[in-house]
């Protein structure tokens, strides 16, 4: 069963298309991985499901319940971090995640829980303007995983995490499906990130999907195309330089 | 609930505080006034209420206003700074509910401003006046209409601060407007009623009180209409 899904979804920025009529297949209780390089459209379609941006045209139901017209009981059931972590500079962490609480109607309790899961519990006190790149990506990963939602959108979640970090938040991430039973769609430019941490993955290129399946059948996919099947960032790339050219685009 | 949720937002800003300053200092205007022209207003023949509201309501006004611009500001200072407001709406509240529970906490930090101000004008007229029988119900009545006279400020404040990212844009916005408000002429009536020239209107003295009343519920009813179209808009660009 797909707790994702989305048909022709598209958006267009005055002549240029972000999104060129996608259709995923996110499957409930998986990591799914969104792949692409800088550009391709990930974070634009991860806005589209917050409503953060408005579709040009197409739709999407996210567990069932259609956008625009669900879109506060989405976001009631979905768990966010968005490119760079948002926090009021002014308040500490634990703070932060006490609004973010307030507005989810969740109980305090769920404020310690997710600086434990975060790995933030010493720091809570401290304002979040004086906390690292790190610690700040932590708390919008915090904010994104308090109360547990059955849906999480990550956008690049390890991006100024020291190496240790990464594999805490990859673990983690790998861990929730099976813990909580949530639903993950995260994503990186980078195929070993990927690899890591999802079952599923979905390949963007210049807005349009070149690939959407597990693992297994992108190496079989990769192979009956002719690409290196053994190496898969090498495969990614060679599919992404194959897009390119069919497209005609300057690389 | 959303007024909780802002003022535990306003934390450590000096939001409180900014309000706090404004009305001690604006209280402070009549007793100062009293203390040196003791003599010129005990001589006039008039209730205290008028006297003193006569002589200091303008500067007391003009302090109000500038803390209400310089309050709005720094509410939704807070949530363009680090990019909060793109978690506030990926969260399930509306920006019309934010925008109302700021509105609240404007209002209710606008009100505390009036009851220290309300105050000092209490002590001045105990002090150096005699307070006759309806001296309370003329202070409520001053107070009360100084209150919705604010309002429209208010609401038209908090929209420039929402509709500018940039602080410095939506103060400077409002700094003009409050200069504009004192540079208005009375007449025509239609000027009197710019948003950030009613909180200077003081009843006693003042003409038309009732169309004023009616002209601060339509400038309200005008600005929720424009927030709510603020949000379509930007939405629609987005």
């Amino acid at each position: 069963m797909n707790i994702i899904e989305t048909k022709n979804l598209v958006k267009t920025y005055s002549g240029f298309t972000a999104v060129s009529g996608i259709n995923l297949h996110i499957p409930k209780g998986e990591v799914y991985g969104f792949l692409g390089p800088n550009g391709a459209g990930k974070s634009t379609t991860m806005k589209m499901f917050l409503g953060l941006v408005k579709p040009t045209s197409g739709s999407f139901t996210i567990d069932g319940k259609k956008y625009p017209g669900n879109r506060i009981e989405i976001l009631k059931e979905t768990g966010s971090f968005i490119e760079a972590p948002a926090f009021y500079g002014n308040l500490s962490g634990e703070e932060n995640l006490e609004i973010i609480c307030k507005i989810l109607g969740l109980p305090k309790s769920s404020v310690s829980e997710a600086l434990e899961l975060t790995g933030l519990t010493q720091f809570g006190k401290r304002l979040a303007k004086k906390y690292s790149l790190g610690m700040k990506q932590r708390l919008g990963l915090a904010s994104a995983l308090i109360g547990k939602p059955p849906v999480l959108i990550l956008d690049e979640p390890t991006n100024g995490l020291d190496p240790a970090g990464i594999h805490e938040i990859r673990m983690l991430i790998r861990s929730l499906p099976e813990k909580y039973g949530c639903t993950v769609l995260v994503s990186s430019h980078l195929l070993s990130e990927i690899e890591l941490m999802a079952g599923n993955i979905g390949i963007l290129n210049r807005g349009h999907l070149l690939f959407e399946g597990t693992l297994e059948e992108l190496r079989q996919d990769a192979s009956a195309k002719g690409y290196p099947a053994d190496n898969l960032e090498e495969m990614f790339l060679a599919m992404i330089d194959e897009d390119n050219r069919k497209r005609g685009a300057v690389i | 609930m959303n007024i909780c949720l802002e003022y535990k937002k306003v934390k450590r800003t000096g939001f409180i505080q900014l309000f706090l300053c404004g009305a001690i200092l604006a209280a402070v205007v009549p007793v100062v006034n009293m203390v040196f022209r003791t003599e010129m207003y005990t001589s006039i023949h008039n209730t205290p209420v008028q006297i003193l509201l006569g002589a200091n309501w303008q500067l007391m006004a003009m302090f109000n206003v500038l803390v209400i611009v310089t309050g709005t500001c720094l509410l939704y200072h807070i949530e363009y700074d680090n990019n909060s407001i793109q978690k506030l709406k990926s969260l399930p509240i509306t920006e019309s509910q934010v925008f109302l529970g700021k509105a609240a906490l404007s209002v209710i930090m606008y009100m505390s401003v009036l009851v220290i101000e309300a105050g000092a004008v209490i002590f001045c007229s105990c002090h150096w006046f005699v307070t006759g029988d309806g001296f309370w119900k003329e202070l409520c009545q001053n107070f009360i209409y100084s209150f919705i006279m604010g309002l429209p400020c208010i609401a038209l404040s908090l929209l420039v601060s929402e509709a500018c990212k940039n602080m410095w844009m939506s103060f400077g916005i409002g700094v003009v407007c409050v200069f504009t408000a004192l540079i208005l002429p009375e007449k025509p009536f239609f000027l009197s009623l710019f948003p950030f020239a009613m909180p200077f209107k003081m009843l006693a003295g003042t003409k038309h009180v009732i169309n004023y009343i009616y002209a601060s519920a339509a400038w309200i009813a005008v600005t929720s209409l424009a927030e709510l179209l603020l949000i379509k808009i930007r939405r629609s660009f987005e």
